[in-house]
């Protein structure tokens, strides 16, 4: 079985700001639907929701501020330069 | 007038590295990983290993700033082993490997402090030829720029992408940049000589224009998305 790779708390809140900012523009957000796409453990996904709001970048009816907004352009960005220079990170 | 033309050359180098510094700490930064530690060291001690040789060529400089010369050696040493050593490591994500990786940046930093003293206390220690040890230098250094050349340069094959080949070829110009200065200190050769300070530009300007190509496009979207 192939062994999953393990995932930073970056590219956890990345994901979930990634999956928060697609899904607001179809209908309402529902926890459910992000953790199913996060592949996180229900409980530890609470506790990152609520570190993410306390860091300002979600709202509490899960819509993007404008600091998460700039968040995941910022580490995109450099997931991008990383791969420019050549440099292997999960994706 | 040539002594002052090279000093000019180490300290635009030394900016460059600098400057490169700057956006190389950024996947430490972001990503909070310490394996990525080494890139923006590595580009560190390569801009610190330009400004000691830039006193070191300094006109009238007194024999302890010629010294200096030495800790641009081995200054530059570390730079190559510490980029190498991220290369190598950013392909590893288990626990095991993490510690590999601490065990070996402790032992770095214990050999830095150590040719360190080395050099500064030189009575405890004779030094043979600078040449010499240049040389043996200068050849690491070639191994270790090939092994960064070879790791982009695979990266880039298993993903195509135009953006991924200029990080390989900044590389590639810095190992020739060192096998030119190689064959300058073995054959006095002018053209290597000259040709080693081109390469190391390029190569330093080519992972510029990697960093301004990214955060650019980037702060343009950014701009584009307020306004």
């Amino acid at each position: 079985m192939k062994r999953l790779k393990r995932r930073d708390k970056m590219k956890i809140y990345a994901d979930i700001l990634s999956i928060v900012q697609s899904e607001t523009k179809k209908e309402k957000i529902v926890l459910t639907r992000i953790q199913q796409k996060t592949n996180v453990p229900f409980d530890r996904l609470k506790v990152y929701i609520s570190e993410m709001k306390e860091l300002g970048l979600v709202q509490n009816d899960f819509l993007l501020t404008e600091k998460g907004r700039q968040y995941l352009i910022e580490y995109n960005r450099v997931l991008d330069f990383m791969k420019r220079m050549g440099l292997e990170y999960p994706e | 007038m040539i002594t002052s033309v090279l000093v000019v050359i180490e300290a635009i180098s030394a900016v460059l590295g600098a400057a490169l510094t700057v956006f190389m700490i950024k996947p430490y930064l972001y990503t909070g990983e310490k394996r990525y530690i080494g890139l923006p060291l590595g580009f560190a001690f390569l801009s610190i290993s330009y400004i000691f040789q830039g006193i070191a060529l300094s006109p009238g400089a007194p024999p302890f700033i010629e010294d200096m010369k030495w800790l641009h050696l081995f200054t530059q040493a570390y730079a190559f082993i510490f980029l190498a050593v991220t290369y190598y490591f950013s392909k590893q994500t288990t626990r095991g490997k993490g510690l590999l990786w601490q065990i070996l940046f402790s032992i770095l930093i214990i050999v830095i402090l150590f040719s360190y003293i080395a050099v500064s206390i030189t009575p405890f220690f004779t030094l043979p030829s600078y040449k010499s040890v240049d040389e043996y230098f200068r050849s690491f250094n070639i191994i270790f720029a090939l092994y960064l050349s070879i790791s982009t340069l695979r990266s880039h094959a298993l993903k195509p992408d135009s953006k991924t080949i200029w990080a390989p070829l900044g590389y590639i110009l810095l190992a020739f940049s060192q096998y030119s200065f190689l064959i300058w200190s073995l054959d006095l050769s002018m053209a290597a000589f000259v040709g080693a300070h081109i390469l190391r530009l390029m190569g330093l300007l080519i992972f510029l224009y990697i960093s301004f190509e990214t955060f650019r496009i980037s702060s343009s979207v950014i701009v584009k998305k307020r306004a």
